[in-house]
């Protein structure tokens, strides 16, 4: 079975193509983790088109429940891990070569488009004792593991909108609250700063590197270093939260498309297209600079009609078919 | 019907969905919301070795996060 798209993700940007294909009745598969993509951990979205106030688990489901209502076109394979993409050698005569996807479920999957919405995830301090004590204090979620910090002391890294909101998720739980911000100033919205300003428990440190999560089963404080004076530091903690920006997820297709040194696929956003022909981007995980649902959302829609053009193109005629050289 | 326990937050967006998945697979158990109860906060921790909610124990088999084929297989459903 070659589908004429397979969509990675199913995020705004994944969920909207899936619904934009299906209704071009192109056979798609969708293959994903999850729905909803990283917003899904937020309680109150306030800037979905539309809606007022939605959390991220409905929004999720919004997503989930609009792209199954195509189940004839549209194939969901869930939970599932796209691992690798690759270009299967051409046949002879035909135009154009398909795609074949391999997922951590060992499963291929032969496409003639592929539409690539695999987003961002959580970006890591990368020191020593991130990954011993990852879960055994080291948390990523603060909307989720807050209230088991009750009576502790912890540090959030990070000084944009997430960790301030982080700080925020802590504050009726927490005994202190160390906020660590590389430079010199917080780069969250004055609105969300405001909430934090003021507080007793507190305390923001500015020009921090963090060097070293120190702990024995579980996490007991954090080495950093204060970059302008060089001075090495110890927080006694139990707990640390690190909300320091996200990784591009587009691992699975480096080598087929064009990446910069942020490890975004580069994409002409007119159209959504990477620099590979009949691969398309949308969402974190392209360079579009605005990481947005709604702007996921509307490049979903554009790469799902830059694939539908680039399909019908297929069909008409080779040039080995019209008597020209093909190779 | 084998026990199942869930730990949860309420503000979790992983344990909504857990509960959810097991609401509609007509699965019954318990939630435990731990933000509220110290005790058996600790309880998941010593259970799971680990910190993040959800985490769901099955009669003994403890799985954390919303990780549906696990909950599958230790349930015998799909």
């Amino acid at each position: 079975m070659i589908y004429d798209v397979v969509i990675i993700g199913a995020g705004p940007a994944g969920s909207a193509a899936a619904v934009y294909l299906a209704r071009k009745k192109l056979k798609t598969l969708l293959v994903t983790d999850s729905f909803g993509g990283q917003s899904i951990v937020s309680d109150d979205i306030q800037n979905w088109i539309g809606e007022k106030s939605i959390s991220g688990v409905d929004l999720a489901k919004k997503f989930e429940e609009h792209v199954r209502f195509f189940t004839k076109e549209v194939d969901i394979k869930m939970p599932e891990k796209v691992v690798s993409t690759k270009e299967i050698k051409c046949e002879k005569g035909r135009r154009k070569c398909d795609f074949e996807i391999k997922t951590d479920k060992n499963n291929k999957y032969r496409a003639k488009t592929l539409v690539v919405a695999s987003g961002a995830r959580h970006r890591k301090l990368n020191i020593p004792g991130e990954a011993d004590f990852d879960g055994k204090g080291v948390a990523y979620c603060s909307t989720c593991d807050a209230p088991l910090f009750n009576g502790r002391e912890v540090a959030v890294v990070g000084g944009g909108n997430a960790g301030v909101e982080a700080v925020i998720d802590l504050l009726p739980y927490a005994t202190k609250i160390y906020l660590l911000q590389r430079g010199k100033k917080l780069k969250a919205d004055k609105m969300t700063q405001d909430e934090i300003m003021n507080k007793d428990k507190v305390e923001i440190i500015f020009n921090a590197e963090t060097l070293e999560i120190l702990g024995d089963k579980m996490v007991t404080g954090l080495k950093y270093k204060n970059i302008k004076t060089n001075k090495e530091k110890k927080l006694k903690l139990g707990g640390l939260f690190v909300e320091i920006g996200s990784v591009p997820n587009s691992e699975i297709v480096k080598g087929l498309v064009k990446i910069d040194k942020f490890g975004q696929i580069i994409v002409d956003s007119k159209y959504s297209k990477t620099s590979h022909p009949g691969i398309f981007a949308a969402g974190d995980v392209t360079d579009d600079p605005y990481k947005q649902n709604n702007i996921s959302a509307g490049d979903g829609v554009k790469a799902a009609l830059s694939a539908y053009n680039y399909i019908i193109n297929l069909k008409k005629k080779s040039p080995c078919e019209e008597g020209k050289d093909c190779y | 019907m084998k026990k199942v326990i869930i730990y949860s937050t309420p503000t979790c967006p992983f344990c909504k969905q857990v509960k959810d998945y097991l609401s509609e697979k007509k699965i019954e158990f318990e939630d435990i919301d731990v933000s509220v109860d110290q005790d058996k906060a600790q309880e998941m921790i010593d259970k799971s070795g680990q910190m993040g909610v959800p985490v769901v124990d099955i009669k003994g088999e403890i799985i954390t996060g919303f990780d549906k084929d696990k909950i599958n297989k230790v349930l015998g459903i799909s």
